[in-house]
């Protein structure tokens, strides 16, 4: 492990303890995974798949049943890495950010001396300076989600861990919230992004598809849709059954025409740009 | 026959807040047999329009009529219209989650209730409906909670389709379903169409269900507006569908023909297929002079996707300055203090432990005549946080005048008498008066402060043993608990009033549907308890150290000192009027 790699997999399985004994029954198997610091990774995978089994097994949530071995960089406290998850309700105690974000301070030992301030730092970090004391049920699902990422920040995680975080929320808090994260991540955050839904992938981030417990894919997101020849129904993406969003299609089509683009676009942004950048 | 929805000048204020309005002024007329759907984001009043239509909300104001129909009828006290309700479906947002019977056609037959179809006719209806969702028949007999979660929310369907409403209201029908449930959605929908049935369809999936749509409603800050499906792309903005959002941004760099994509856009329906839409790019990149340029490096082209400023879409997502959005919940100015945080909350329990011994010491109707001046005296400055708890002052109320008439009856002669009962009714009389100066305490101390009282009051019981940080954090837990636990139950009540045909107002629940409602109830708070508890644990709650900290400590203020003089004062009077009088 070198010294920028924050999380290291190797050949990591898992199946309940009880029901181990049985190949079928692993819910992960043969995970090789290294993250590095200031990294952003979208971890891919239809319902089912062990993305979030993954994710807790890399944060150090499940104790039993892991076999390989997982290395964390800062794990010299032994906690595992928080993670925040899809129930934007579910996580939160208190009745304001505010009171959320300190009380999980305190709970966690974290130093008294300026306590108050880091939490309050680490709200306006995620834009919720103005509504720090507002009550929780006057915000809406993104807002809450930002709640929990502040708290994972205000407790000084090593990265964050986010389990499909937009899967409750509408477009356009989706879009928010994934703005937020980005900005983040620009600013040197390392980013573990569990999503099912290809519209918030960029062109460049390292993409890991899983199926079945297993990593089947793992290279940069606008390669997921490339085919080998136009016409050649054999993309990564629909081997790995998704459907294609219509950008990608219009893609193939254009690389049919004799059109070479850069990457696959997933979204009508990214396909305007490609299109765009060809010109230029 | 199928009717026209005719919504004039209708309004609906949140529960509990007469100043704030769901829903403003909306006058609306949605045709019969269309496909209608609404749009904006959440909490703009999307579901609390289709709720108002169902009836599970009543309006302020503004009427609300099913062709000659009125949904409420009366003057005076208004009542729910028994015959429209029964030409309506509503499915609510996770409605796959309401079952209480054992099989799938005791479910059937009780959305098949209100309407008294029986024997042959009810089976007929359920074997319909089960074929138009993709359910096998052979599922009748299953019990509902072991169908998948794509069957169960088929299920929640086929319930409304065996009632054979006029309209089907939907909320949210797409979300959590794959590709093959969509397909099945949009194929229903459209039959329904074709034997004139109309919908009401909330929803973000565009993708799936704008090519069905006759008409868009867009739903913002509680205000509809109509909207032709051709031109969504100017209201939503970045949700639009990928396709409409590519012409747009591609007309925007000058790579596509405006007026040429609309021609082709209007002949494929709502846009062209990507085929029609990759050749026109492809002309335009591969043919004249505009030779391509060499490949710019992945890392270039992406860096630009990132940096490239988002077209400010006059959009229904719309972001203000801080990035969150507007629409969601207003902004409090941070300055000011929170009413809950002006007193110490070791204050305020010490003042209201002095006032009730003052007050249980009173003895005598008069002395608690003056106790009664008093302790009104002291929740008059908090009166705002008693007016939603008045029903519990009032059932209080009445409860004690039946004890106190049952005390006063003696048997020989039958008579009532005022002195056998007269200690029982100082007793409930004191109990009244120290409730009502209680209520607004939970107010006053937010849940943080009340722990930290504890702890500070009481931390030196860890060294003993006794867990206090643990309890502490149970206090708080148990503070953000109660208003989940009471929405589910209103979620809940919501869904077995609509299956139900209930023309019940407001929150009451008919005695006879209750029984409906508690095994679905029981069952969600216990998966949301499991979900609260998984996520606390993955947020790190789980893990608690070996000492906790405090950020912060509670200080006594001249606030708090002022207060506990007034108690004293209000004490010392009324032991004098016991001593004097």
């Amino acid at each position: 492990m070198t010294q920028h790699t924050q999380l290291e997999l190797i050949d990591v399985s898992y199946a309940p303890v009880a029901l181990a004994s049985e190949e079928s029954n692993y819910i992960l198997s043969g995970i090789h995974l290294a993250v590095k610091r200031g990294e952003w990774i979208s971890l891919l995978g239809l319902n089912g798949s062990g993305k979030s089994t993954l994710l807790k097994a890399a944060a150090g949530l499940i104790r039993q049943g892991v076999r390989g071995s997982i290395h964390r960089s800062e794990s010299g406290s032994g906690k595992p890495i928080p993670i925040v998850m899809q129930q934007p309700d579910a996580g939160l105690v208190g009745t304001t950010p505010w009171e959320d974000v300190v009380t999980l301070l305190e709970r966690q030992g974290s130093p008294a001396e300026g306590l108050v301030q880091r939490a309050e730092q680490a709200l306006r970090e995620v834009g919720l300076g103005r509504r720090m004391h507002q009550p929780l049920e006057t915000l809406s699902g993104g807002q809450k989600q930002l709640v929990a990422i502040a708290g994972c920040l205000a407790a000084e995680a090593p990265m964050l861990l986010l389990d499909e975080i937009t899967a409750m929320l509408d477009p356009g808090m989706t879009a928010i919230v994934c703005g937020h994260v980005r900005r983040m991540h620009k600013q040197g955050t390392t980013v573990l992004w569990v999503t099912q839904s290809l519209e918030e992938l960029l062109p460049g981030d390292r993409t890991v598809v899983m199926k079945d417990g297993r990593i089947v894919f793992e290279d940069s997101a606008g390669s997921l849709f490339r085919r080998s020849a136009p016409n050649m129904p054999d993309s990564p993406g629909e081997r790995e059954g998704f459907v294609p969003p219509y950008a990608v299609k219009v893609a193939w089509e254009l690389e049919a025409q004799g059109v070479q683009l850069p990457f696959i676009p997933l979204t009508a942004e990214q396909l305007a740009e490609v299109v765009a950048s060809y010109v230029r | 026959m199928s009717a026209d929805w005719i919504l004039s000048n209708v309004s609906v204020l949140a529960p509990g807040d007469r100043e704030k309005h769901l829903l403003k002024d909306i006058s609306l007329r949605i045709n019969s047999g269309q496909i209608i759907l609404l749009l904006g984001h959440n909490g703009a009043g999307k579901s609390t329009l289709l709720e108002t239509l169902a009836g599970l909300r009543e309006p302020e104001s503004g009427s609300i009529r099913l062709g000659e129909e009125h949904l409420w009828t009366g003057k005076g006290k208004k009542r729910l219209n028994g015959t429209v309700l029964k030409r309506i479906g509503i499915a609510l947002q996770q409605s796959e989650s309401q079952w209480f019977a054992s099989t799938v056609r005791e479910e059937l037959a009780f959305s098949l209730r209100p309407y008294q179809v029986e024997g042959e006719e009810a089976e007929s209806r359920m074997q319909a409906a089960m074929m138009s969702v993709g359910l096998d028949h052979a599922e009748l007999a299953r019990d509902p909670w072991t169908l998948s979660g794509g069957q169960q929310r088929r299920l929640a369907i086929a319930c409304l389709l065996a009632c054979e409403p006029d309209w089907l209201l939907l909320d949210e029908p797409t979300a959590g379903l794959d590709t093959e449930g969509i397909q099945r959605l949009t194929g229903m929908l459209s039959a329904c169409r074709a034997s004139g049935r109309g919908a009401i369809v909330a929803t973000h999936d565009l993708e799936a269900l704008l090519p069905l749509a006759d008409g868009l409603i867009i739903v913002r800050d509680g205000l509809a507006f109509e909207e032709a499906p051709a031109e969504a792309v100017h209201a939503l903005g970045s949700a639009s569908p990928q396709a409409l959002l590519a012409e747009k941004l591609l007309i925007g760099k000058g790579m596509l023909d405006a007026a040429e994509t609309a021609c082709a856009a209007e002949a494929a329906g709502l846009w062209q297929p990507p085929e029609e839409l990759a050749k026109r790019l492809a002309a335009g990149l591969l043919g004249n002079e505009r030779i391509a340029a060499p490949k710019l490096p992945i890392a270039a082209a992406i860096e630009e996707v990132e940096q490239e400023p988002q077209e400010p879409l006059e959009s229904l997502y719309r972001l203000d300055a801080d990035g969150s959005c507007q629409a969601s919940g207003t902004v409090m100015a941070s300055d000011s203090k929170k009413p809950e945080d002006k007193f110490d909350p070791r204050a305020l329990i010490a003042a209201y432990l002095i006032l009730s011994a003052g007050l249980l010491s009173l003895n005598s109707m008069p002395k608690l005549a003056i106790g009664a001046l008093i302790a009104g005296a002291c929740a008059m400055p908090f009166r705002r946080f008693l007016i939603p708890l008045l029903p519990i002052i009032r059932a209080f109320f009445y409860f004690s005048l039946v004890f106190i008439l049952i005390g006063a009856v003696s048997l020989q002669p039958l008579e009532l008498q005022w002195s056998k009962s007269e200690p029982l009714a100082i007793r409930m009389i004191q109990l009244g008066l120290i409730m009502v100066i209680g209520m607004p305490l939970l107010a006053l101390m937010s849940p943080i402060r009340l722990q930290r009282g504890l702890e500070q009051t009481l931390g030196w019981l860890t060294r003993l043993k006794v867990p206090i940080h643990s309890l502490s954090l149970l206090v708080m837990l148990i503070f953000r608990f109660i208003p989940l636990l009471m929405r589910e139950w209103g979620r809940f009540a919501q869904i077995v009033k609509a299956r139900g045909k209930s023309t019940a107002r407001g929150n009451a629940i008919p005695l006879r549907l209750l029984p409906y409602l508690f095994i679905p109830y029981i069952r969600a708070i216990l998966r949301m308890a499991e979900s609260m508890a998984d996520a606390l644990e993955a947020r790190g709650f789980g893990q608690p150290a070996e000492r906790t900290t405090q950020g912060f400590k509670l200080i006594f203020a001249p606030a708090d000192g002022w207060l506990l003089l007034a108690a004293i004062a209000a004490c010392a009077i009324m032991l004098t009027a016991r001593m004097w009088l």
